[in-house]
Parts: structure tokens; sequence; C-alpha cells
């Protein structure tokens, strides 16, 4: 449709599709119904005029076929408002007169049945008929009879008809017109308001959108108000970051200065100890908020091909520790994304494996599998394990991140909170052969992504 | 034992450098990724530790070209970059390991020292097959477009075992005794699950199935 400009607004196009089809059909329904009705009509004259000559001729058999006999005048017209001619080799009767130039013809013509004489100019006698013709023999005399009604009082009246039904049809496209405008005006009431929510929104009026939308648009409403959120707690989470970070950060900076601007006190063995532990407890806390802050959580739009990463921090572990094995069991494909992000998943599947590198003896196992119920990544070691009184607090030790020492359950920690992030779940037990088993389960709401 | 130190932060070159002194290297230090380029050229190292941000250039890139020249030598990446994927990407580029700053000196000459151990002794031994190379340091498949595909280690072993002896014919039996499994009793179904996952690397016809016999590598695909 190169003709038809697209339109900007949700209404602009239903009217601009609605109304011509509207207007069209009902344009249509009109002239259908005007074929239908003289058609109807045309059936309906025919069948009377026939009845009327089966009359006829039913009379004419019962007097013999003597004409005079037939009670004539104005009976018949009187009775069935229509002109007749009846003809015998004796006798022609015409009634009304005036008509008989046009049934003249029609008697001598050999035509039976239904026959039709229009555009006639003859005075006194209408111009469009229909007439019914039949021959028959009664005691071996020839008759012939016609019935005829005059077209024109009928047409004039269907016109009427069909004139009356156009102003209906008329009348019906104009509620249509308003009942259409109506109908977009109302339904796009809800977008209406929400377009007017997310004015107050940009304005500052208001921090959600609390419109109660259709069906159709609350997953709209709620993606946004997520992703709101998402911000806000991002901001928040940043800000105590850098809260933290400056509070931490600032008063070992200021201990270290001073000590160095003092040029006559010597440094002795004990103060530069002291010096590199102020410096290790910035670094400490730089890592751990760092780290922290580059968590993505879950997010629309942002996905992971698990089978990679885990491939690539694999091999790199392997690398890492040559002497030890590192492999991988999977149902998945190499193409199956999961809705994690980047980031996090290496982060999470990182530390997972490196914690497992680390106390295995030469075996470290990696299961990605995926469910009706979720995501499941498995890694287990060949270590020596942790007693069973000491799995719960793995990784958790009741602490903050940034409260974690590097290096003893840091990348644990990282774990829990990535997990928690993403609503799942994170497990330690004793695996088959005696070392850590962790597991991690992540909720399958989305069901995965498919490529 | 000679070591190349390149890092372009002057205090942190120069109080590493006599911390390695001390432990028992003679080191020679740059600041730029050419003149780190032009030292190895002249000068045979055992080792060198690589700072990644350099003024003159990424150390990834200085790396590759070494790698790309054959050049043997460990390298000890030094970053302050300490994602997992920073750490993949390293040792990708040919690194041999990673330390993220600020770090103990004593951790890195006990890391300097495991990567000299371990690079001793070491030829370049590859495994070619047709199109293919297994590179046994790098645990690696590399095509011949140059692109490398990084293994794990059973995957490693089942594809040197096959690329050993192409066109022979191995059992399901044989391959699994490449594989290390916490399972003991590792399913033929696991054999199937692997080579399915090598045909994704190599093609699949390159691995071809004799029915009832085991799976044998093609070269001449």
């Amino acid at each position: 449709m190169t003709w038809f400009k697209k339109p900007v607004s949700v209404k602009g196009t239903l009217l601009a599709l609605l109304l011509p089809a509207g207007i069209l059909l009902m344009a249509l329904a009109w002239l259908v119904h005007g074929l239908l009705l003289d058609r109807m009509s045309r059936q309906f004259v025919e069948t009377r005029l026939k009845d009327e000559v089966a009359f006829l001729e039913h009379q004419i058999r019962d007097s013999n076929g003597r004409l005079n006999t037939l009670q004539t005048g104005d009976y018949f017209q009187e009775v069935f408002h229509h002109a007749f001619a009846i003809h015998s080799d004796s006798r022609t009767i015409i009634s009304p007169e005036n008509w008989a130039p046009m049934l003249m013809p029609l008697l001598e013509s050999e035509q039976e049945g239904t026959l039709r004489v229009s555009d006639s100019r003859i005075a006194g006698a209408p111009s469009d008929i229909l007439a019914y013709r039949k021959s028959f023999r009664v005691d071996d005399q020839a008759i012939v009879v016609i019935v005829s009604e005059d077209l024109g009082a009928l047409s004039r009246s269907q016109a009427e008809l069909h004139a009356w039904t156009a102003v209906v049809s008329l009348l019906l496209v104009l509620l249509l017109v308003g009942v259409l405008w109506l109908g977009i005006n109302l339904s796009m009431r809800p977008v209406v308001s929400l377009k007017a929510a997310l004015k107050r929104l940009q304005d500052g009026e208001k921090s959600r959108i609390d419109v109660r939308a259709p069906e159709e648009l609350q997953p709209l409403v709620l993606q946004l108000n997520q992703l709101l959120d998402s911000l806000d707690q991002r901001l928040e989470r940043s800000r105590d970051a850098l809260a933290n970070l400056s509070h931490s950060v600032k008063t070992p900076i200021a201990a270290v200065r001073q000590i160095l601007e003092d040029t006559d006190r010597p440094l002795p063995n004990d103060l530069r100890q002291q010096m590199a532990g102020r410096l290790s407890d910035i670094d400490r806390q730089l890592e751990a908020e760092m780290r922290r802050s580059r968590f993505a959580g879950p997010q629309v739009g942002k996905s992971a091909y698990p089978l990679k990463q885990a491939r690539d921090l694999l091999w790199m572990l392997g690398r890492l520790y040559p002497a030890k094995s590192f492999e991988m069991s999977t149902v998945l494909t190499e193409e199956r994304r999961w809705p994690i992000e980047e980031h996090d998943l290496n982060e999470l599947l990182g530390n997972l494996l490196d914690n497992a590198g680390k106390w295995s003896t030469r075996f470290v196992e990696l299961c990605l599998n995926e469910g009706r119920q979720g995501f499941i990544i498995t890694v287990e070691d060949d270590g020596p394990g942790i007693p069973a009184d000491a799995l719960d607090s793995l990784g958790t030790r009741g602490l903050r991140l940034d409260e974690q020492t590097p290096g003893h359950g840091l990348g644990l920690a990282i774990v829990r909170e990535i997990t928690e992030r993403y609503g799942g779940t994170l497990k330690f037990s004793s695996g088959s052969i005696g070392g850590l088993k962790a597991t991690v389960h992540f909720p399958g709401t989305t069901g995965g992504i498919k490529q | 034992m000679r070591l190349l130190l390149v890092e372009d932060d002057r205090l942190l070159a120069e109080g590493l450098s006599g911390q390695l002194e001390k432990a028992g290297f003679s080191v020679d230090t740059t600041g730029t990724a050419r003149g780190a380029f032009t030292l190895a050229e002249q000068e045979d190292y055992r080792a060198v530790v690589l700072d990644l941000g350099l003024p003159d250039g990424n150390g990834l890139d200085l790396l590759k070209r070494w790698r790309n020249r054959g050049t043997g030598f460990p390298v000890l990446i030094l970053t302050a970059r300490g994602d997992w994927q920073d750490k993949v990407n390293g040792l990708k580029a040919g690194a041999d390991d990673y330390l993220a700053k600020p770090f103990q000196t004593e951790e890195l000459i006990a890391r300097l020292n495991a990567i000299v151990r371990r690079s001793e002794g070491r030829v370049l031994s590859t495994v070619k097959a047709g199109r293919f190379e297994l590179d046994e340091h790098r645990q690696s498949l590399k095509l011949e477009d140059g692109t490398e595909h990084s293994l794990t280690g059973t995957e490693f072993r089942l594809l040197r075992c096959l690329m050993s002896r192409p066109g022979h014919v191995f059992s399901k039996e044989q391959l699994m005794e490449q594989l290390y499994s916490l399972n003991d009793n590792p399913s033929e179904n696991v054999i199937e699950a692997y080579i399915r996952r090598l045909r994704k690397l190599v093609g699949a016809e390159t691995i071809s199935t004799r029915r009832g016999q085991g799976y044998l590598f093609n070269d001449v695909v």
C-alpha cells in the first residue's frame, strides 16, 4: 500500500483502516440489497401473473371456451389490478382498453411464458411492462391469455424503498463512525494515562509507574518498573560502595602519608610492615568493592553461552594447574544460551572452578545441566573436602563481601552473592569421592533463550 | 638465570628488579613494547615478566607477536585487571601464568620458578593430522586458517589418541581409557557425547563412525 502513508498514532491507524472499510462494506450491502430487492419483486410479480393466467385458464375451461359467458367488465381489473388480454378465434378481450396497442403484438407473437416490454412509447399505456403469455386449446379452439403488470409503478416504489435503505445505511455509517471513535478512544485510554504517567515520571513527580495498565501492556509497565528498581538499587549500591571505600581507604592513606612526610623519622622494619599492612587493607577494600560493583545481576537482553565460557575457563585453569585435570560433562549444545550476564557467569564459574582447582589433588569436574526446574551448575573436586558442620557457612561466614579476607572464601562469597542476585541457590555438600561439591541452581522461569 | 622485566612504572620496575636480583635472577628492564621486542630478539631470556598496559602498545599484542614467531620463553603477565576473562585472554595469547597487581614479591618469584621449571626440557611437540594440529603444551587445536580452539583435558586426550594414528579404528573401550571421571564406570554414552563435541570442532566427516567397531580420524577430508 504505497498510497497509504503510515500514520504515527494507533488511533490514526485504526481510524484510517476501519472507517473506509466500514463505509465500503455499507455501500456494498446497499448495492446488494438493491439487486436482491429487484430480483425478489420480479419473481413475486411473475408468480402472481402466472397464477392469474392459470385462474383465467380455469375460468375459460369451465365455460367451455365461450368467452362471452366470462364475467368480464371490470371484474379482473378490480380483482387483480392487472391488465389482461384474452384472445380466441372469434373474439379478443383486452382490459383496460388503452393497453391494447401494447398487448396486441404480444398476442400475435408466438413466444410463451414471461415476456418483457420496455421503452415502448405508446400514449396512455405504461412504458415498461411484464407479461405472462399462455396459449391453450379448449374444444379445438385456440385461446391465448396474457396477464401483464405495469413495472413502472413497481420500480417506483422499489426505488423509494431503496432510497430509504440508503438513508438508513448512511445513518448506520455515521453510527459506526461514532462507535469506532468511542471504542478507539475508550480502549486507548490506558495508553493515554500511561503516557501521562511517563510524563510525570520524566518530570520527577513520581518515581514509579502506578497506572493500572490493561493486560497487553502489563509486561511493559512491569519491565519499566523493574528497570527503574534496578537503576535505583545500582545507584544506592555504588554510593554505598564509594562511601565504604572512601572511609576505609582515606584513613590508611593519611597514616602512610604522615609517616612519609616526616623526613626526620627513620623507617624501622616494624613501621615498614605497618605501612605495608595499611596498603594491603586499601587493596583488599578496592578489590572487594570493585568485584562487587561489576556484577550486573539479572538483566533484560543479557545472556551468555555457558559452554563456550566454561570451556575457556577449564582450559585456562588446566594451564595454570598443569598437574590437574579439569573436565566438563554437559547436556548443553554450543549454541545454548542462558539468561545470565556474561561477566557474572564468568565470575561464578571462574571462582567455583578456581576454588576447586586449589583444593583438588588431580581432578575437577564441572557439570552444566538444565531441566524444567532451571539451570544447574555443579563443580566437584577430589580434594580433602571440608567437615560437614562447616558446609553451611561456606562462602558466607556471616559476613559481608567487603569483610572477607581475600584468598579465604572471597571467591565463594562472590559466587553466593551472584547466585542470590539471580534468585538462585548455592549449596555445598560432600562429593562422591570425598571432595567438595558445589551446586548452583537458578530457577529457570525464562526457560533459557533459544538461538 | 636471565629475565626480562617489561614494566613502565619506574618505581615498581626498580623495586621489583632489585628484589628479583636478590632472588638470583639477572634482570633486564624495559618500559616499552618496542624495547622489549628488540631485547628479546638480541638476548636469550629464560623468562619474561610482562606488564599489559605499556605506553606504546598492548602487552597482549607483543606476546602474540612473540608466539607467532615461535618464541618459546615462558611469560608471566602482570596486570591490574584481574578479571577471569582477562586471564583467559592472557593465556590464550600465549602467557604461562598470570598475576594481578598488587602482589607479594615472594609469590611472583615462586610462580616464576614454577613456569621456568615447567618450560625446561620442553620441546615443541605437536600432533599433526590432515588440516589439524594439536599443541600438547597449550592443549589446543589449531586449524589450517590459524584459529585456535582450547580443549578440556578429556577432549584433548581423545583427540590426541585419534589423531596419533589417522585412519586407524579405535574401539570405544580403547577410547574410554582416555577418560577421567569421578564416575568409576563411565558408560559408552559418555564417549559418544565427547565425539559429538569434537565433531563440532573438526567437522562431522573428520571423525567417522565404524558401526560396531569404533571411531577413526579421517585425515584426508
